[in-house]
């Protein structure tokens, strides 16, 4: 199968004076079999990056691989109709004029398939897709699911090693976009297909992916499983991209500890070059906190409930420290504060991320 | 009781727009009765009348008379060849503009709405100065000066009557093509390109299809617009003795006029352009498909290289042989004592002179024409406002019926809606034919369709509760019109007055028909020192008529603001003219 070497690759759209870079050095490796997203809000490039790897754009530096094939480089590139991957794209792209059978069948016909060979596969592929029995409707004539299906099935059936998936979902009302997000992550282990897959929800990256790359700005953030990414993110960005996070001020009070608001002493390594009394940013993730009925004990710093809002499965509190700092804290919804009420707040160090301040890390 | 003041309000709410909104709704039925159904009625009784009651008589005469028949099959010929030529022209020049990096871009829109704004008549008779078998000059120069008379051409001839209208009707192909090229989503094509298509293939499969509707929905406006257009097909075809439809029936009104099979020609003429009209709609229908994709992409630019300079010369001939030779022609006869090789030595400003001062009859012309294009244009527009907002806002019963009927003469060639007023207005003990008047009626009934159209599109564009918060403010219906509607679609209905104008100050296929020596416009004005031989003075009248057109641009463009001067220039959206 294939596996997707990309090296320094970068792409700058407009004059060159005006200097837009939509990507810029990014180098990542994709390996075989895995379901990788990029993901990060829109006009990271993103977009860009997975138009390069199918060929659509040409880059302004850097390299594309498959396998050891050279795809793209500044000097020539593999057309599209010639790599042998699969695309699926946000707004489907299902041939208006086309019924869904002749939809699937295209990159059948044109691999010169024998029509009854041809045929069993459409039948296949649509199978997989859950459209059995669509085969002669307009495309006019189905949901906006039944469509992404329909283009699913189309990229399928030519068995591509690689298929790469623009934002499929983000047209989808939210009960379809659940259902089709399992859907896709099943498919991806069955089929073994290496997938590419754009997307700005990070909660959809989180479910869906064996690897996420973080991109902002034209430039990658970071590159790790879920777990990593979201529990250890490299960089403020990945940080606050990855769902809700708290930033607090700290200071820098030893080689192993930060001290938050001038008392609580959290055991956190603060990154590298950090010298004593510097000032830093503490994230924690608001379920990392926990409110206790009391401020007495070690690693435990007073606070008093300044909002509540119940949420359902969880009550999602905003303490303020003494300081004025305040933390958001997602509970149990069966633990129940008032506004006002004094409460004890321990913070889960190893859950805990120092970054430098950028004007110190500057320096 | 809160209840009951609420309903007392309700009914004091209906009691106050009791007074005018019926009022004016009564008015817009009155109107489009009087201008187009009851016409067209008079028109279908006419052809099946006789003096003892119900005969087909007239219908037998006309698909059974050799000239009648002759003239049908012309009107189809010069159709076809003209749809196809505007492909031919129109789609190149689409596909250049929207799809690839040749350069002048600018230039050939600019071409393609010169060409659909420029008075067909007009550019028929600078290629008669230029092509005319004895006296053309570029006849004259190939066969006497170069001595290629191989290279001589015959303007009177289908071929030339073809070339001719053909500049005049690529525009509808090349804009309704360029603008489905330009929303046809890129990811059509990126889809295909990524299962192993290449270009040629993608664009046979995917791109073709999807634009075919709208390439077919402009050859039918072309064809349509091509078998209606009079002033061509009397400069160019009579001399030659190609009889079409409208010429032919010019010529049943010579005296004797002979009514009942003028009508039946007539209806049997309204037949083929409302089939077309009705195949165009159906295409366009289709053409939605086209815009599916919402806010994907647009596409890649073809890369031409060289080839661009091929390309952009091609897209220069057209500008070169569409807009630049015939103008220039006119201009250049303009200024002449009398059309010839010497131009130089013969100089003159008598034309002007004589057209603008020394001779009534141009005199009156003019005046006509522009109180007639300014006033039919004015009332087109308000009577398209109104029944505009009867369409989209009223629950009035039947005014689905109303806005087909204001639509109908989308179906009617200019000649035709002449013959339809004259059989009605004879009957009526009121005196209109000859009058500045049935002129009137004549222009406002042509163009209503357009009024209509520029009120719907401005009229869609504003939400309802707009109106709805001035009347729940206490605001009657006339006051909300003023004060909110009105004020909000101005700029649509100065769109469409201009929309209205520009063709109306270049009317010939009615007014040949009915006017008088007292009510006599521009075009026939133009047409009748034509046929009379005043080669100089009929350009610079024509140059005069040109002039005016582009006068209105730029007046409407600074009053009514923003993109009307562009807006002019889309025949998708009017599918007629003069």
């Amino acid at each position: 199968m294939a596996g997707i070497r990309i090296e320094g690759l970068s792409k700058t759209y407009g004059g060159k004076d005006t200097d837009m870079a939509a990507v810029s050095g990014l180098d990542l490796d994709i390996r075989d079999n895995q379901f990788v997203t990029l993901l990060g809000p829109s006009g990271c490039g993103k977009t860009t990056t997975l138009r390069l790897i199918a060929g659509y754009i040409k880059p302004d530096a850097g390299t594309i691989r498959v396998d050891d094939r050279l795809l793209s480089s500044v000097d020539g590139m593999v057309p599209p109709e010639r790599r042998g991957m699969g695309m699926v794209f946000q707004n489907y792209a299902v041939w208006p004029h086309k019924t869904v059978f002749e939809n699937v069948v295209f990159g059948l016909k044109l691999r010169k398939v024998p029509s009854a060979e041809a045929k069993q596969s459409v039948g296949k592929a649509l199978e997989l897709v859950n459209l059995s029995g669509l085969e002669g409707r307009y495309p006019n004539e189905l949901s906006g699911g039944q469509q992404q299906r329909v283009a699913l099935a189309r990229s399928l059936v030519v068995e591509p090693d690689i298929l790469l998936l623009d934002e499929p979902l983000s047209n989808l009302d939210a009960k379809l976009r659940e259902r089709m997000r399992t859907e896709l992550k099943q498919l991806q282990r069955r089929t073994g297909i290496t997938f590419v897959y754009v997307t700005h929800d990070q909660a959809e990256a989180l479910a869906l992916s064996d690897h996420i790359a973080v991109i902002h700005g034209g430039r990658l953030q970071q590159y790790g499983t879920p777990n990593e990414v979201y529990a250890k993110p490299a960089n403020k960005t990945v940080a606050d991209f990855m769902g809700l996070i708290n930033v607090l001020t700290a200071k820098v009070s030893g080689a192993g500890t930060v001290l938050l608001d001038n008392e609580l002493a959290l055991p956190v390594a603060p990154p590298p070059g950090c010298n004593p009394g510097e000032i830093v940013d503490l994230t924690v993730r608001p379920e990392c906190i926990r409110l206790l009925p009391s401020s007495e004990g070690t690693g435990i710093i007073a606070a008093t409930v300044s909002d509540q809002t119940f949420l359902g499965n969880l009550n999602e509190y905003y303490v303020t420290l003494k300081s004025g700092q305040t933390l958001r804290v997602q509970t149990h919804p069966r633990q129940r504060l008032s506004i006002g009420d004094s409460v004890g707040v321990a913070i889960d160090a190893a859950e805990c991320s120092i970054f430098r301040r950028e004007a110190a890390s500057a320096l | 009781m809160q209840k009951n003041t609420g309903m007392q309000r309700v009914a004091l709410a209906v009691a106050k727009n009791f007074r005018l909104q019926p009022l004016a709704m009564g008015a817009a039925v009155a109107a489009v009765t009087v201008l187009v159904v009851l016409p067209i009625g008079s028109l279908l009784i006419g052809s099946v009348r006789s003096d003892d009651g119900f005969t087909l008589t007239q219908f037998h005469r006309v698909l059974s008379g050799r000239l009648y028949v002759q003239a049908l099959l012309n009107s189809l010929t010069l159709g076809a060849w003209t749809g196809l030529f505007s492909i031919a022209i129109g789609v190149p020049l689409a596909w250049a503009v929207s799809r690839t990096n040749v350069p002048g871009k600018r230039l050939i829109q600019i071409t393609a709405n010169l060409s659909y704004l420029s008075p067909p008549f007009l550019t028929a008779i600078a290629f008669v100065y230029l092509f005319s078998p004895n006296a053309g000059l570029i006849n004259i120069l190939m066969r006497d000066v170069a001595g290629l008379p191989w290279l001589t051409f015959n303007i009177f001839s289908m071929a030339g009557l073809v070339i001719v209208t053909v500049i005049h009707t690529f525009p509808f192909v090349f804009l309704l093509a360029s603008s489905a090229l330009q929303s046809v989503d890129a990811s059509y094509e990126e889809a295909a390109q990524i299962l192993g298509a290449g270009k040629f293939r993608t664009a046979l499969t995917i791109t073709g299809p999807l634009v075919a509707p709208a390439i077919l929905s402009g050859t039918l406006l072309a064809f349509v617009n091509a078998i209606a257009l009079f002033g061509s097909q009397a400069i160019i075809g009579m001399p030659g003795r190609i009889f079409t439809l409208p010429t032919r029936l010019y010529s049943l009104f010579t005296y004797p006029p002979q009514y009942g099979l003028a009508s039946a020609l007539s209806l049997i003429f309204v037949a083929i352009t409302i089939l077309a009209l009705y195949l165009q709609r159906a295409f366009l229908a289709r053409r939605s498909y086209v815009t599916l994709g919402g806010k994907g992409s647009r596409p890649q630019l073809v890369d031409l290289g060289a080839a661009r300079w091929g390309v952009f010369a091609f897209c220069a001939a057209i500008l070169v042989v569409a807009i630049i030779l015939p103008y220039a022609t006119l201009i250049a006869v303009s200024f002449s004592k009398s059309w010839g090789l010497d131009f130089w030595h013969n100089l003159t400003f008598a034309n002007y002179r004589f057209i603008l001062v020394e001779y009534d009859v141009t005199q009156r012309a003019i005046l006509n024409s522009l109180f007639l294009a300014t006033s039919a244009a004015l009332l087109a527009v308000l009577l398209g406002a109104v029944i505009g907002w009867i369409d989209l806002r009223s629950r009035m019963p039947g005014r689905k019926l109303l806005d087909y009927a204001a639509l109908i003469p989308l179906g009617l060639p200019g000649i035709v809606m002449a013959v339809a007023l004259i059989q009605f207005w004879l009957r009526m003990p009121l005196a209109l034919y000859g009058t500045l008047s049935i002129l009137l009626l004549a222009y406002v009934g042509r163009y209503i369709p357009l009024g209509v159209r520029a009120a719907n599109t401005a009229l869609r564009q504003i939400d309802p509760a707009l109106e709805e918060s001035a009347a729940i403010l206490g605001a009657g219906w006339g006051r909300t019109m003023w004060e909110v509607t009105l004020p909000l679609i101005r700029p649509g209905l100065f769109a469409g007055w201009l929309l209205v104008f520009v063709p109306a100050i270049q009317e010939l296929s009615a007014s040949i028909l009915l006017f008088s020596s007292s009510s006599i416009t521009l075009a026939v004005a133009v047409y009748n020192l034509y046929e009379t031989g005043h080669n100089e003075p009929v350009a610079a009248l024509a140059i005069i008529n040109v002039f005016i057109i582009g006068v209105a641009i730029l007046i409407a463009g600074k009053l009514g603001g923003g993109r009307i001067g562009a807006k002019i220039g889309a025949p998708e959206r009017t599918g007629v003219s003069a």
